[in-house]
């Protein structure tokens, strides 16, 4: 029998913390979306403040002139959407296969890629970007998706969820003569769109966010990538601060307006990822 | 263009299950064999040469690049920062995110608007969150200093005094990345059975024994991936550094995969045959630290 009075105590100290912790994961937001708006003298001034003492729509303004910001989105958006789909379509098609088809060296091939799975890019990337550079493929887009045109764990991904799907769907398929691929096509991939939306977003906010690896394979400015542009233009200190701040928060933007309408694929993905190792 | 002889084979190949697998995993396995698996068995071998970036007169050296590893103060500067940002970050996000996931787990209105917000940094880049946190941290002009100075603390130079920027890398990665293992246990958690729970008060169990002696127990498989994945990322930790300080002050930041990028590509020599060899190291300590903890929570798990 709890007495009254001590869990009411303990749930106010667990709400308070809670609320302090959503307070250290938004000030920041709130900072970066206020400052943009500030005048670059207040932006360099002594006390800072939170709040804009005047509000202007300059940064938003300059920074199209003092950075290749629509370079940067344009190969963002070419990059990571280009992977999410090449990436979707093979890991799928190879995915089901592994599930529901048998075939000699199955298990030793799943393993392999479960192993792949555990390989980090960063031990693998020197030898990469020779490979990148032998084929020719610098500073191009081919050269950004080829290699991330699959991925080990979306191979893994989809195959736990075609597993989980009724035996013998296919054979209706088969009775009516369809060949392997109408089967996988038309039957099998539409039953798992969830899981493809899953793994579309998962690929989608990875590779809008890496950093090493476009920073590796481009070395032109008008290749950059939002993260490896911004980072090397930062890294150079030459641009005002509020433009810095206005290309931070518009290459934020796209993600977080994807995350507003598709949360629960965001969380999807990643407790999926959890929920088996 | 197909011509109609391989369009022929193809629909021959379609016809039969066992043969349409091999056409339907072949791509997929060959970007992974070219771009994954032979670029792994190239790190082996480049670290056996002397080899620049600009790929011309390898010479094979044997394990010369080993040798130079051990005398080399940088490299194990390089390996105690990764070591030392590794053991700090994990238990503390683990710690936060398991806090954060026992209060958010239940399904009310304000606790799912509590995991979005929680969960919001994840989904922002590294160069972003960068920009914004040297911002906010900065002697001068940031927020934080400030305030810290008006609570009467001394001005902190954070990411700027050498024995303060490792914990500021740390403050960062903590603030963007424990909403992702907040997620990974949230849904362990609620992948109790509610009987559990209900016959633990029937028990008379109050909430921290519950916590202790259900909640943790059944939570192991997915505190078991979310220390082994952190743990995985942090031992490669590079974005938040190379976007703040650079390695910087005085090295003080600098972990192995900046090592690598830095004696790699970033100035001269640039080279690919000693960067290999730390790259080499860098898998080595990744799988050991994984098949450690993989072992670690599989016997606790069957313990159970």
């Amino acid at each position: 029998m709890n007495l009254p009075k001590t869990p009411s105590l303990s749930r106010a100290v667990a709400f308070a913390a809670m609320a302090a912790l959503l307070l250290f994961v938004l000030h920041p937001f709130v900072w970066l979306f206020l400052s943009t708006f500030k005048p670059e003298q207040e932006l360099m001034q002594y006390p800072p403040a939170l709040l804009p003492e005047r509000y202007l729509f300059d940064a938003y303004v300059e920074v199209w002139n003092r950075i290749p910001l629509l370079d940067f989105f344009r190969n963002t958006v070419i990059f990571s959407v280009s992977v999410m789909v090449v990436s979707v379509f093979f890991d799928s098609m190879a995915g089901y296969a592994f599930a529901r088809i048998r075939f000699k060296g199955s298990k030793v091939l799943f393993t392999l890629v479960l192993i792949t799975m555990m390989i980090p890019f960063q031990v693998t990337m020197i030898p990469l970007f020779v490979e990148v550079f032998k084929l020719g493929l610098l500073d191009t887009y081919w050269g950004l998706i080829l290699p991330r045109a699959s991925s080990a764990f979306g191979i893994f991904l989809m195959r736990s969820f075609f597993v989980s799907l009724p035996k013998d769907l296919e054979e209706s398929g088969r009775v009516d003569g369809l060949n392997e691929f109408r089967i996988y096509w038309s039957i099998m991939l539409p039953l798992c769109k969830p899981a493809m939306v899953t793994l579309g977003i998962f690929l989608l906010m990875n590779n809008w966010n890496d950093l090493l690896y476009p920073l590796m394979l481009t070395s032109q400015t008008d290749m950059r990538t939002l993260s490896a542009g911004l980072a090397m233009f930062v890294g150079q200190r030459t641009i005002e601060y509020g433009p810095t701040l206005a290309a931070a928060t518009l290459s934020l933007l796209p993600l977080l307006v994807v995350y507003a309408f598709a949360q629960r694929f965001f969380v999807q993905s990643v407790s999926t990822s959890g929920l088996k190792g | 263009m197909m011509t109609n002889q391989t369009r022929k084979r193809m629909l021959q190949m379609l016809s039969k299950p066992e043969r349409a697998a091999y056409l339907f995993i072949s791509p997929a396995l060959i970007i992974l064999l070219v771009f994954t698996v032979v670029p792994l068995l190239a790190t082996l071998a480049i670290s056996t040469l002397r080899l620049d970036i600009f790929l011309k007169g390898a010479t094979f050296v044997g394990l010369e690049q080993f040798e130079k590893l051990l005398s080399d103060d940088r490299f194990w500067n390089a390996l105690k920062n990764t070591v030392y940002f590794t053991a700090v970050e994990v238990p503390l996000q683990i710690v936060l995110s398991l806090l954060a996931a026992v209060y958010v787990a239940k399904n009310t209105r304000f606790r799912k608007l509590l995991r979005s917000a929680y969960f919001l940094p994840y989904i922002c880049s590294f160069t972003a969150i960068g920009i914004v946190w040297s911002f906010l941290l900065d002697p001068q002009t940031g927020l934080y200093p400030h305030y810290l100075h008006e609570l009467g603390l001394p001005q902190l130079e954070f990411l700027r005094d050498p024995d303060l920027a490792m914990p500021s890398i740390v403050l960062m990665s903590l603030w963007r990345n424990f909403g992702y293992t907040t997620i990974i246990l949230v849904a362990g958690l609620q992948s109790i059975p509610d009987s559990y729970y209900e016959a633990a008060e029937l028990d008379g169990a109050g909430k921290v024994k519950k916590l202790l002696h259900i909640s943790v127990p059944m939570l192991m498989p997915a505190l078991g991936f979310s220390f082994v994945i952190t743990t995985i990322q942090a031992l490669q930790v590079f974005d938040p550094i190379f976007v703040t300080t650079q390695g910087g002050p005085l090295n003080r930041t600098e972990t192995v995969v900046l090592y690598i990028y830095n004696t790699g590509f970033k100035s001269a020599p640039f080279d690919l045959g000693y960067a290999s060899a730390v790259s080499v190291v860098l898998l080595v300590l990744v799988m050991a630290a994984t098949l450690t903890m993989n072992a670690y929570f599989n016997r606790k798990e069957s313990s159970l």
